[in-house]
């Protein structure tokens, strides 16, 4: 058994007996539970060869085995949650067999059960906020015929108006997150993704995560709608529920 | 179990990756690699998370709206905007002469 190790999605309350029957995970492995009657984690039997430490770096290299094992770790996770509450563990979180795995789930520290306690009855929603249409159109403009300290002055203006942009762009995802997040009980600002990423027509200027009651997820989704029909089509994109991500470490800020 | 439909399927790669590589519960376990030392996720990881301060630093400047500007096309925009300055100062040094100042249409024109 010294080729196969312990591979670990997420630390959950117990599930019941033969809930993940049929489910799989990583390179298409079986998924169980390692449950020591308080906790249960969700974990894979793998082999050493594709998720050793360095057949892992290499694989980690490549994106198509990355996007896969990445989704498949996601639906494990997504499993999870729609059994009980999922506190999702990072991608290649791997014990050299279920015995480590079995100590890792008995030294887990206070303040992840607390994380834990915290999640129960909520989930995760993704918001993502993109710059109006409208608005920086200036430069164009600069086909007309000017002299070179003309066209210098236009220059500084243009500069000066891209400013204001950026920051009244920063301003008002500000103001967007603070008012969302007064229909949830937990709220993250992830980066905002690179245009070059989401392929969107604009610049992405809120990227967040809201951790939000089961029970009022409607009344976060009407607000949500409310933002959407404001700002118009393709301005925001909601998704949702995801398993709470975001909300599994301490925040650190 | 909500009656939802699940949204896995439909996530972006950049939603999932995003979550699975940067946020989520850090566990130590027997078998370490460090994800940001990867070289590929490191370049990856920047994409995803480039932050609007940060956009200008790394060249992406995108309140420029110019997505087909490449690099080279923005030295060739730097040089352009270096001579129109050189253009402007001749002009009011031309013009404290009391000469006429002279334009061609190609000094107004914007780079290409």
């Amino acid at each position: 058994m010294i080729d196969t190790a312990t591979y670990l999605y997420a630390i959950t309350r117990p599930v019941p007996p033969n809930a993940l029957d049929g489910l799989r995970g990583v390179a298409d492995a079986p998924v169980r539970t390692i449950d020591d009657g308080e906790l249960a984690c969700l974990v894979s039997t793998v082999d050493l060869a594709e998720f050793g430490e360095g057949a892992l770096r290499a694989n980690l290299e490549d994106l198509g085995w990355l996007e896969r094992t990445a989704r498949q770790h996601d639906a494990v996770v997504r499993a999870g949650m729609r059994l009980t509450t999922t506190l999702p563990l990072r991608l290649a979180t791997i014990c050299s067999d279920d015995a480590s795995a079995r100590d890792r789930l008995h030294r887990l520290d206070r303040v992840t059960l607390d994380t834990l306690a915290a999640l129960d009855g909520r989930e995760e929603w993704g918001l993502k906020l993109f710059a109006p249409a409208d608005g920086a159109a200036a430069p164009e403009v600069l086909a007309t015929a000017l002299s070179g300290a003309a066209y210098l002055r236009r220059r500084r203006a243009d500069l000066e108006q891209r400013d204001h942009a950026a920051e009244r762009a920063i301003e008002d995802a500000d103001a967007m997150f603070r008012r969302l997040a007064g229909h949830a009980v937990d709220a993250r600002r992830h980066r905002p993704q690179d245009q070059r990423l989401t392929g969107a027509a604009q610049p992405m200027v809120l990227n967040a995560a809201f951790l939000v009651e089961r029970e009022r997820v409607d009344e976060f989704r009407d607000a949500v709608d409310e933002v959407g029909r404001e700002r118009g089509e393709g301005a925001v994109v909601l998704t949702g529920p995801w398993p709470p991500y975001s909300f599994a470490a301490v925040d650190a800020s | 179990m909500t009656g939802l439909p699940s949204p896995a399927e439909s996530a972006s790669l950049a939603d999932v990756l995003e979550r699975v590589l940067d946020k989520g519960l850090v566990i130590a376990g027997d078998i370490r690699v460090n994800l940001l030392d990867i070289e590929l996720l490191t370049i990856k990881i920047r994409l995803l998370v480039a932050s609007v301060d940060k956009a200008r630093e790394m060249g992406i400047d995108w309140w420029e709206h110019d997505p087909t500007l490449s690099v080279g096309q923005r030295d060739l925009a730097e040089e352009n905007q270096a001579l129109r300055s050189r253009v402007a100062e001749l002009e009011s040094a031309s013009h404290e002469n009391g000469q006429q100042p002279k334009s061609s249409p190609q000094e107004s024109r914007r780079s290409q």
